[in-house]
């Protein structure tokens, strides 16, 4: 059995806003193996955001359990949820979230400056290296966010999300904000990393690239009703 | 004008919508410039604004200065009879006139106030051209020499004492056993030349022949008085030098004259200094009104920063507004045209406030400050006051209205619209943002650092230790209200009987017949009999209960016994510091020490020294000097008394008055204080200065405080989705928090040495008002202010991050897409 890199169960998210409370998600179940490719779509307001928020840590969940390569994650504190995302998870956003006062070397180095233990600054650069060379931005390194494509961005905010070896790359509509040639790009390098046996968990409404995912879930008020071919829909 | 009253129609209706907006701008404009107003008056009223009088040019006060023989400073004060022969001698002046100054019981008044007295020559007035209320000035039948019992009374001592009477020009008023008939009350308007003590009013005038001075001081020219005064107008063409020259030798020659059989004075000489009124009325008073305005200015210019901020984020805020606007056909101008509207209704609204709190300013002056600056009391509304309320609303409004629309690139306003809204927008830069922090804290560290070093040295005077006792002591002198005096024998008993019945009181612990070590000191020209060393230490008279009544150890020697003050001995004690004056070793027990006479008094004991607030040693500023003190006993017929209440309980004025009277009725109370309130007053000055340095330091802190927070808080703001991403990647509180102080260092850093450079230039052209404070006692201030202007600025950045970093990642990427 190919080992699970992430569990969720029962897992269900509650806004309360003036004493109305609004079930984002409800009793939602994920597994997510090593080396999927993991695909969340569904119509605006459905609750693929949150889910992802949660996956990620970004986000606490109302009651479940989430552990995350067996680790039990579900109720950490803000600190140690940090330490986490950094460890174990790469987060890549619509809009990129890149820093523009920094390099792209340095937007890429970011994650393992926030290591427990700062690396050498040898292993930073051959990690941010390899990183850049994997999204192919290695020529880029030296520029600001602010002279690079929609496309080159985002590939840069992959690369950020790879540097310190997450257990999951966690990817939110990638595509939202390029046009459908970068958006292709992009799509592209996801695939290869994923061929490559990067696990990855991909919110998105574009069903072409929904496709792309070897597992399908989609979500519907907050709930799955489809997966394929792992899922359970609760 | 239908589009003016538009406009402001407008603008009222935007800010409308954000009354924490207008009540910032309010509180913090309308403080800071109420306090500005306050204070550019003051500095009008003392730097430039004329003294009411005719002529005040020509006006002089001339001073007896006493030179030692090594040609150090002795005092400045007028011998009797060298004051009399200055002003009769008419050398220099057109007009001149002298003024002994003193305090009095109104004896013949119901509650018989202690008042305050100047016994002048005709001449004052008429050189002030004093406004009269009712009735005349003195006249030539007033002049010395004519024995004319009448007097003038001050406007407020008219409507305070005697209700403003409308026939008091037909009374009489009697003090120290002399009746007066009053023949003028002064104007409400009337301004005293205040040359005894600033904030000090003469509550009734007499002529110069009644002055309290005895018979045997009238004669000598070995006795100076600090109270004796001399003013007048210079003759036409006669400079202050030419005067000081002319006067010298006349008076020293006098002098020399006078003094030629006292050997004490051998090789002294005596200078006059000739200074114009205002400086003496003025006295250091420039020097405060300049650190006020300068102090005030950094707290303008910190609010001015403060505002700034919160316009450009508004401005940031109005962007989308401002497109609109601009796309249906508003040009720059127009936007112009609409922010000075907002910005000229808050300017408006916070100056009626500073105006309001400035009317309050000049009432707690007048109230508060009545014997720090002269002059207080003229503090009005006046044509600069309102002049610099319009301007600086004018320029506050022009320079807000300017700096928010410099912000707005009228061209890119398009790209607003079209994008909806989305993308950075306007933003106040970040190199904007960073040179408001330093600002800040470049004029709150030398704002901070000023308060603190005037509070500091204050502090220090108000916790020195005095070195005695003052608790549940009053002192009791005696006022005697009729001119027949009794002889010694004659009062010996009279006293004796008033310290029996006052001991026999039930509130009374304790009685000593002597005066509280914080009054009756006079300098005493002494003689070491062996050595003929001379020496002016300050003497005081008290009883052989003295000493332990007021808990002064002593360390030396022997107490005075009643047999002393009995048998009028001549025995001294003497304290720590004229016994190290007299001997090194300050072991002077048995020396012999001359006080003119032909017997002198031998040193029997040595006292611990005092410490009176603000006392310094004959001749010198050195308030870290300790004082030379000698103390002789007194008689027993003296009028002075301790009067020590058991714990709880006091003994009313009113109640020591009819004791008094029942024993004989010739006296009466002259003054009855707690000792505590003696001290507090003396020390008024340092408690004034205190309380202001730390409130000023305070409002300086607050307003840097909201400074700073309201910068790094739009910073923080401009930065949400980038510490959501941050936090996103794994960065802990910790990493953001230490992010934050780093990326602010440099501009705190900036402000640092800004405040260096601002000291710097204050040092260059304040140098005379700076150096007194430089030295090593600084550093502790510098630290502490750096620490201070540090924790507020940690404070800042901190504040407004925690609402991000406290919450999950999401909150803050929440709309980032």
């Amino acid at each position: 059995m190919t080992e699970i890199k992430i569990e969720m169960k029962s897992i269900s998210k509650i806004f309360e806003t003036d004493d109305v409370e609004t079930h984002a998600l409800k009793d939602v179940d994920i597994v997510i193996r090593a080396g999927e490719y993991v695909s969340i779509a569904g119509p605006s307001g459905c609750g693929k955001s949150t889910l992802l928020s949660l996956l990620g840590l970004l986000d606490m969940s109302s009651s479940g359990s989430y552990s995350i390569e067996g680790v039990d994650v579900s109720a950490l504190s803000l600190d140690d949820a940090a330490a986490i995302r950094n460890e174990k998870i790469g987060f890549v956003f619509q809009s990129f979230n890149l820093i523009d006062e920094l390099s792209v070397f340095d937007n890429v180095a970011l994650p393992l400056q926030y290591k427990k233990e700062l690396p050498t600054d040898e292993f930073i650069k051959e990690r941010v290296e390899t990183c850049l060379k994997m999204v192919e931005m290695s020529h880029r390194a030296d520029h600001k966010p602010n002279q690079l494509s929609g496309g080159q961005q985002q590939r840069i905010a992959i690369a950020r999300a790879l540097v310190a070896d997450p257990a999951i790359l966690l990817v939110d509509e990638p595509t939202g904000n390029l046009d459908s040639q970068s958006g292709d790009t992009v799509m592209a390098v996801l695939a290869e990393l994923n061929k490559n046996g990067t696990t990855i968990c991909m919110v998105t409404h574009d069903a072409r690239y929904a496709d792309m995912a070897n597992i399908q879930l989609r979500l519907l008020d907050g709930q799955i009703v489809k997966d394929e071919p792992l899922m359970v829909a609760v | 004008m239908r589009k003016l009253i538009l406009r402001h129609n407008q603008a009222w209706a935007s800010l409308k919508k954000k009354p924490g907006f207008i009540l910032t701008v309010l509180l913090t404009m309308g403080i800071t410039l109420g306090a500005l107003l306050c204070v550019v008056t003051l500095n009008y009223l003392l730097l430039v604004e004329p003294l009411p009088y005719p002529e005040q040019d020509r006006l002089f006060v001339a001073e007896h200065k006493l030179i030692g023989p090594e040609k150090e400073t002795k005092a400045i004060a007028f011998t009797y009879p060298g004051l009399v022969h200055l002003y009769k001698s008419k050398e220099a002046f057109e007009k001149a006139s002298i003024m002994a100054y003193s305090q009095d019981v109104i004896v013949s008044h119901p509650s018989q106030p202690l008042v305050n007295t100047a016994y002048v020559t005709p001449e004052l007035h008429q050189i002030l051209a004093s406004p009269m209320a009712m009735g005349r000035m003195f006249e030539a039948s007033e002049a010395m020499d004519t024995n004319n019992p009448v007097a003038m009374l001050s406007y407020n001592t008219w409507k305070k004492e005697f209700s403003g009477s409308a026939d008091i020009l037909e009374q009489k008023i009697n003090l120290s056993g002399i009746s007066y008939r009053i023949i003028g009350v002064l104007a409400e308007n009337f301004v005293e030349a205040e040359l005894d003590g600033i904030g000090r009013e003469t509550q009734v005038w007499m002529p110069w022949d009644y002055n309290q001075t005895g018979e045997r001081g009238r004669q000598s020219f070995g006795n100076i008085s600090g109270t004796l005064n001399f003013l007048g107008q210079l003759k036409e063409g006669v400079s202050q030098s030419q005067a000081q020259q002319l006067l010298s030798p006349l008076v020293s020659d006098r002098w020399q004259e006078g003094v030629i059989e006292m050997d004490f004075f051998k090789g002294w000489s005596v200078v006059m200094l000739v200074t114009p009124v205002k400086e003496v009325m003025l006295g250091d008073s420039e020097s405060i009104a300049v650190m006020l305005l300068a102090g005030v200015m950094g707290l303008v210019l910190i609010a001015c920063a403060n505002i700034s901020n919160l316009f450009m984020a508004r401005t940031a805020e109005k962007q989308r507004q401002m497109a609109i606007q601009a796309a249906i056909g508003a040009t720059k101008k127009h936007l112009f045209q609409a922010m000075l509207a907002e910005t000229g209704l808050l300017m408006f609204m916070s100056i009626i406030l500073a105006l309001v709190l400035a009317q309050i300013g000049f009432f707690v002056m007048q109230e508060h400050f009545e014997q720090i600056l002269p002059r207080v009391n003229e503090l009005s509304f006046n044509p600069i006051t309102f002049g610099s309320a319009v301007l600086v609303t004018v320029v506050f409004a022009l320079f807000f209205a300017k700096l928010s629309t410099w912000m707005v690139d009228y061209r890119s306003l398009n790209t607003t619209l079209q994008s909806s809204g989305k993308g950075s927008g306007l933003q106040v830069s970040k190199k904007v943002r960073q040179v408001l922090i330093a600002s800040q804290v470049a004029l709150a560290t030398v704002l901070v650092f000023a308060n603190f070093s005037l509070l500091k040295d204050a502090v220090k005077t108000i916790n020195a230790p005095i070195g005695f006792t003052t608790t549940n002591i009053s002192t009791l002198v005696l006022n005697f209200a009729s001119t027949d005096f009794p002889t010694q024998e004659e009062r010996l008993p009279i006293m004796a009987e008033i310290k029996e019945k006052l001991e026999a009181l039930p509130q009374v612990e304790s009685i000593s017949q002597s005066p509280s070590p914080l009054d009756g000191w006079g300098v005493r020209a002494l003689t070491d009999v062996v050595s003929k060393e001379r020496y002016t230490p300050f003497l005081n008279g008290v009883s052989h209960t003295y000493f332990g009544m007021i808990k002064q150890p002593l360390v030396q020697g022997d107490n005075f016994t009643l047999v002393d003050r009995q048998d009028r001995n001549n025995v001294m004690i003497v304290n720590q510091s004229f016994a190290k004056q007299l001997k090194a070793d300050g072991d002077v027990i048995g020396m012999k020490i001359s006080v003119g006479g032909p017997d002198p008094f031998k040193i029997i004991g040595i006292v611990k020294d005092i410490a009176i607030p603000n006392a310094t040693p004959t001749g010198s500023d050195n308030a870290d000097a300790g004082v030379p003190r000698v103390y002789t006993p007194n008689g027993l017929g003296s009028q002075r008394f301790m009067v020590k209440v058991k714990p709880g309980m006091s003994v009313s004025r009113e109640q020591l008055g009819k004791l008094l009277s029942d024993v004989d009725s010739r006296y009466s109370v002259y003054s009855f204080d707690a000792a505590d309130d003696i001290l507090t007053k003396s020390l008024f000055v340092e408690i004034t200065t205190a309380v202001t340095t730390a409130v000023l330091a305070s409002l300086v802190f607050l307003l840097a405080g909201i400074g700073l927070y309201g910068i790094l808080s739009y910073g923080t703001q401009l930065r949400r989705f980038e510490l959501g991403a941050r936090m996103a990647i794994g960065a802990t509180r910790k990493h953001l928090v230490s992010m934050i102080i780093s990326d602010n260092t440099k501009a705190v850093l900036i402000g640092f040495v800004g405040s260096v450079v601002l000291f710097a230039l204050a040092y260059i052209g304040l140098s005379e008002y700076i150096q007194p404070f430089l030295n090593w006692q600084v550093l502790p201030m510098i630290v502490a202010t750096i620490v201070l202007i540090m924790l507020v600025t940690l404070f800042a950045c901190y504040w407004p991050l925690r609402q991000y970093i406290n919450k999950p990642a999401i909150f803050s990427l929440r709309g980032s897409d």
